[in-house]
């Protein structure tokens, strides 16, 4: 019996089965998963890893195994979306910890938090003086939302009455050197006005560019190869191999 | 969403191809034939056969084995190779009861495979 190769195929087939079981389970990130979603991946993962090196039973139990998993965290994440009560048994709810500036000691003790644990997430959030909250929320993924005092937060143009103009998201024209012709159709550009804005800029070809892109105003941002900056700044603290 | 469904039939089928490819495909690999063989050989004493036999079990054995070791538990295929082992040494002291058991033993495991 060679073990080597029968690994080598329960390893494929534990890795495609928990790439395709991942997809189907969400798309949320590390930073946005509950508790018992971090739970359900490790044991998902750890069902997985079983699947491919523990010979001494079939692969087809352990998959069976990942497959009840995921199908149950697919079955709550349904529940969780149609039925807000169930989801808020399932997920929990966000906790007022601090309130008009004032912390909450019963709710950090019902979730068994200690007072440095907020501190620690407020400065997290760039806040070091508790004089500056007046609303600190714990989201049910752990992370605080806080709410500064009126004085405390951010002048904004609209505090200062200054007219802004619209902004959106920069469209893609030019990426490692090759034009991204669907983006600048949607645009209603064609090449030879990029080739024209290129040559303004200084650019004889596209693929002189590392990256352009045109946001909603109608200006270029075009970062090109060849950088000529004479002096890089090193932020490494110490010598390394790199 | 084709691809994945794919993807996820085609690793049932392996997994679950054990039970099927552990069956017989032609007359060399028949191994609940050859068990059954050994065992009528070992209650009438004809030593020889048995041991001819056992040869043919081992080969066809081993044929089984290419076929079912990415389906089946690794336990229950060293339980039958180890009962193989056995059995030669009970043919060498010519033990008819010890050739019995590891036989019947070796029996029990085939039909465990893919269970």
């Amino acid at each position: 019996m060679a073990e080597g190769l029968v690994v080598i195929v329960r390893g494929i087939i534990g890795f495609f089965t928990l790439l395709i079981f991942a997809r189907l389970l969400g798309k949320e990130q590390i930073s946005q998963l509950t508790f018992f979603d971090y739970v359900l991946g490790i044991t998902i993962g750890s069902i997985a890893s079983e699947l491919t090196v523990d010979l001494s039973s079939r692969a087809w139990s352990h998959w069976v195994g990942l497959a009840t998993w995921a199908a149950l965290g697919f079955l709550l994440e349904i529940i969780t979306l149609r039925w807000r009560f169930a989801a808020k048994f399932i997920e929990g709810e966000p906790t007022i910890v601090i309130m008009n500036g004032k912390i909450m000691e019963n709710a950090l003790k019902k979730m068994q938090l200690r007072v440095s644990d907020i501190l620690q997430l407020l400065r997290n959030k760039d806040v070091f003086d508790l004089q500056q909250v007046d609303f600190a929320v714990l989201e049910p993924n752990g992370q605080l939302s806080v709410l500064k005092k009126p004085e405390h937060r951010n002048l904004t143009p609209k505090d200062m009455n200054i007219a802004t103009e619209a902004t959106g998201i920069s469209t893609e024209l030019i990426y490692d050197g090759i034009i991204i012709e669907e983006n600048l159709r949607q645009l209603n550009k064609d090449k030879k006005w990029l080739a024209d804005e290129l040559k303004k800029h200084g650019l004889e070809d596209a693929s002189e560019a590392f990256i352009v892109t045109l946001n909603p105003a109608g200006s270029l941002y075009i970062d090109k190869y060849e950088d000529h900056i004479k002096k890089i700044t090193d932020i490494g603290d110490y010598k390394g191999p790199y | 969403m084709a691809i994945p469904v794919a993807t996820l039939v085609l690793f049932i089928t392996i997994m679950l191809s054990g039970n099927y490819l552990k069956q017989p495909l032609g007359t060399e690999d028949n191994v609940p034939e050859a068990i059954e063989g050994i065992i009528k050989n070992v209650m009438q004493d004809n030593w020889g056969e048995v041991e001819t036999e056992t040869e043919n079990l081992e080969a066809a054995w081993k044929k089984v084995v290419g076929r079912i070791q990415f389906s089946l538990e690794r336990d229950e295929i060293n339980y039958f190779t180890t009962n193989l082992a056995r059995l030669q040494g009970a043919i060498l002291a010519r033990d008819k009861s010890s050739a019995l058991i590891e036989l019947k033993e070796a029996y029990n495991h085939w039909e465990n495979l893919g269970k």
